[in-house]
């Protein structure tokens, strides 16, 4: 499965991820700063735009204004009666189609003494141009008593009403500019009437509501007060103002919103529009009414053309990376194959079969440096395998010689026990443990003549197979010997000149030669450099002191000296070697004589096989694990009990 | 085993220390052939601090007689004690090689 867990899985990865991070970051960002650009231009733009709106408006209200101060004026300057009074007002109207009504209100007996009131009124209807008298008109509430009189009147200065609907002109909505004006006399001026021109706002309204901005964007007109004059939410013009609203929806900062713009102030926020979408809103006052009008755009449709741009970018993205990915896999697998092939040449070599075909290296590259080196170290383990097989071949070889030679050596000492069954009057036991295949320890016992036994114990100087070559000789030579002497210091002079002729290596060996009359005990014995044997009999254990004599071979012309002792019914002759008593435990102390005299002290006396089993594992004891360093060799002999023999 | 080796009037003065033992033999051996090889016939060997020696060590100091019996050098050991001792009493080396108490003493030997 080439994908599992691989390095092309890696490589998608790492690249495919990175180049995603990368990418969703720069789109991100270049959303955020389309947004910001965006912002930056709408508020540009919706400036333009309200103020567009703004200058439109003010041009119609200013021009309504001017004519209404020029009557004003016209009035002040010269006196006019009923018909000039009547004939200026009504050319106005005619000259100025943006005005739909206009009339003259005198303050009381203003006009002449014999009227109390008198406020002659021209206005359109049904496109012809009818006439009024107000003061006839509103009989219930007086004219003076109306804001469009009131208030210029105390403000001595042109003034806009909050807009209304004239229902007796055709419910109409309408906005009235009033102009105070007055008479010089002795004491001053003296306010003489207001001038009345009355301005259809539908066409503004229109005007206002026939902007569109994008699909939902709408601008929207208030008044001073905060009353909604023109907005998409037709059933709140003239019904609701800013607050009203604010008030219904319990929002605060709507609330803060009017606020300001009743105030006159101008600002650009984003907010939730009254008709509930997100939006950005342009708002500034009218100068001469101190109307607001604001612009608001949608949000979500200025952004949709950023969102769309953004979206075509994340489809490229994708694809993009797609394809990038796709050029990963395929480059990666290019890189891999040759690894992959290599992988499986190893797992067949791995499995020893070095004979296969390792994959043919065209590239220059690490790969190609890596197949080489492969076909180097795949030469260089068949060669080492080959000679490894061979050392393998040649130590198993010696290995399986000395094991021969080990069988050999062995068969060499007696091993029978007892080995005299016809011989009740001693028994005789030995054991010999080599510490390499093959010892340089050996002991051997023979009958020499019908009573008299000859027994020996001997340990060549150093070990393995130049020592168990030399311990054939002396073994060999010690017998032959041993069987035409017949006397212990004979022996071992004789064996002794033989073996010192031509040692070149100095090879030498230890022996204690014994030889019992099996009738008596008597035991006749000399000593070549061996270890003391010990005595076990009526009077406990003890070592014997055999006088020193040199080793064999080592020095021509040695002399040995016979020595005499008598072993007692039921006593022991206990012989061994130092691979005994210089055991060496793990801390390198030797198991030595002492141990070895209390050991036997402790040792079952009566099967002599016992006793020397004993001794052995007293010694393993002793070494705790720590390897055997020199052969050990044990050889025991025992007069039988009185009465027996 | 650690060998160190000074000249005194003529006479080779080896300090033994350690143990002579399988392990060690080879190489006292192999010191010894080149300093009898390389002329020098006079020896004293301190056993001052030898702790223990096997039968492969006194194999070495017999290869070492034999040699210098050859080359009609001499050797005189000294300093044999304790373990070193008995086993040397034991085997009969005390009555074929030479041994004083002290290094002086062998010394004086050769004069």
């Amino acid at each position: 499965m080439p994908f599992k867990n691989s390095i092309v899985v890696k490589f998608v990865l790492v690249i495919s991820l990175f180049n995603a991070v990368i990418f969703a970051l720069t789109l991100g960002y270049n959303y955020y700063q389309s947004r910001v650009i965006l912002q930056q231009e709408l508020e540009s733009n919706s400036r333009n735009l309200a103020m567009s709106l703004v200058h439109r408006v003010e041009t119609e209200l200013a021009a309504v204004a001017k004519v209404t101060e020029g009557i004003a004026r016209s009035l002040e300057t010269s006196p006019h009666n009923e018909r000039e009074l009547l004939t200026l007002i009504r050319s106005s109207i005619e000259q100025n189609p943006e005005i739909s009504g206009a009339g003259v209100a005198f303050e009381p007996y203003a006009f002449n003494a014999a009227s109390h009131l008198y406020a002659p009124y021209f206005y359109r209807e049904n496109g012809k141009i009818s006439f009024r008298r107000l003061e006839k008109a509103y009989l219930d509430f007086p004219y003076p008593y109306w804001d469009w009189y009131q208030i210029p009147r105390e403000l001595g200065k042109l003034e806009w009403s909050e807009p209304y609907f004239d229902e007796g002109a055709g419910n109409i909505l309408k906005s009235t500019c009033s102009v105070p004006f007055y008479k010089d006399t002795a004491s001053g001026k003296q306010l003489k009437g207001i001038v009345i021109s009355d301005i259809s706002l539908d066409s503004l309204t229109q005007l206002i509501s026939s902007i569109k901005i994008l699909k939902t964007g709408y601008a929207a007109l208030l008044s001073r007060n905060g009353m909604i004059l023109a907005h998409p939410m037709k059933d709140a013009i003239m019904n609701e103002t800013f607050f009203s609203i604010a008030e219904g929806r319990n929002d605060p900062s709507l609330r803060e919103l009017g606020k300001k713009m009743i105030r006159g102030e101008t600002g650009f926020i984003h907010y939730q529009s009254l008709v509930g979408f997100d939006s950005w809103m342009y708002y500034t006052p009218i100068p001469s009414t101190g109307w607001t009008l604001a612009v608001v755009f949608p949000e979500e449709e200025l952004l949709e053309n950023v969102r769309k741009l953004s979206m075509t970018m994340m489809m490229m993205g994708f694809v993009g990376i797609l394809l990038l990915t796709l050029v990963v896999i395929y480059i990666a697998r290019t890189i891999i194959k040759p690894l992959r092939l290599l992988t499986g040449a190893t797992d067949e070599i791995a499995a020893g079969h070095f004979d296969v075909e390792l994959p043919a290296t065209r590239s220059n590259d690490e790969v190609g440096e890596l197949a080489h080196n492969f076909q180097v170290m795949r030469e260089s383990l068949k060669e080492y395998i080959r000679n490894l097989t061979e050392t393998t071949a040649s130590k198993e070889r010696i290995q399986s010689e000395l094991k021969v030679a080990t069988n050999i050596q062995a068969s060499l000492l007696p091993r029978i026990f007892p080995p005299f069954p016809d011989h009740p009057e001693f028994d005789i036991y030995a054991s010999m443990v080599p510490a390499k295949e093959v010892g340089g320890d050996f002991y051997d016992f023979f009958f020499i003549d019908k009573n008299h036994l000859c027994f020996l114990i001997a340990d060549v100087s150093d070990k393995g197979v130049p020592a168990a070559l030399y311990m054939m000789v002396a073994k060999t030579l010690l017998k032959t010997e041993g069987q035409r002497l017949g006397e212990p210091d004979k022996i071992l002079s004789s064996v002794n000149n033989i073996l010192a002729l031509d040692n070149e290596n100095c090879m030498f060996t230890t022996v204690f030669c014994a030889i019992l009359d099996i009738t008596t005990g008597d035991v006749r014995y000399a000593n070549a450099g061996h270890n003391p044997p010990l005595i076990l009999d009526s009077h406990g254990v003890r070592y014997l002191t055999p006088k020193p004599g040199l080793m064999l071979g080592a020095l021509s012309g040695t002399v040995f000296v016979t020595e005499r002792l008598t072993l007692e019914p039921d006593a022991t002759l206990f012989l061994y070697t130092d691979g005994v008593t210089e055991a060496k435990n793990p801390e390198d102390a030797l198991y030595g004589q002492e141990r070895m005299l209390k050991a036997l002290q402790g040792a079952p006396r009566d099967d002599l096989a016992k006793m020397i089993h004993f001794i052995s594992s007293e010694v393993a004891q002793h070494a705790n694990g720590a390897p055997q360093s020199d052969d050990i060799t044990m050889l025991a002999i025992k007069m039988a009990k009185k009465g027996i023999a | 085993m650690n060998l160190q080796t000074r000249i005194e009037n003529n006479v080779t003065v080896l300090t033994v220390s350690g143990r002579l033992d399988t392990v060690t033999a080879p190489e006292y051996e192999k010191n010894i052939r080149e300093m009898i090889s390389g002329g020098n016939i006079k020896f004293v060997v301190d056993f001052e601090q030898l702790e223990y020696i096997s039968s492969a060590g006194l194999r070495g100091l017999l290869v070492m007689a034999k040699l210098l019996n050859e080359k009609s050098g001499r050797m005189c050991l000294a300093n044999v004690k304790g373990n070193v001792r008995s086993v040397f009493d034991m085997c009969g080396f005390t009555s074929v090689f030479t041994m004083k108490d002290s290094v002086s003493e062998a010394l004086a030997v050769f004069v």
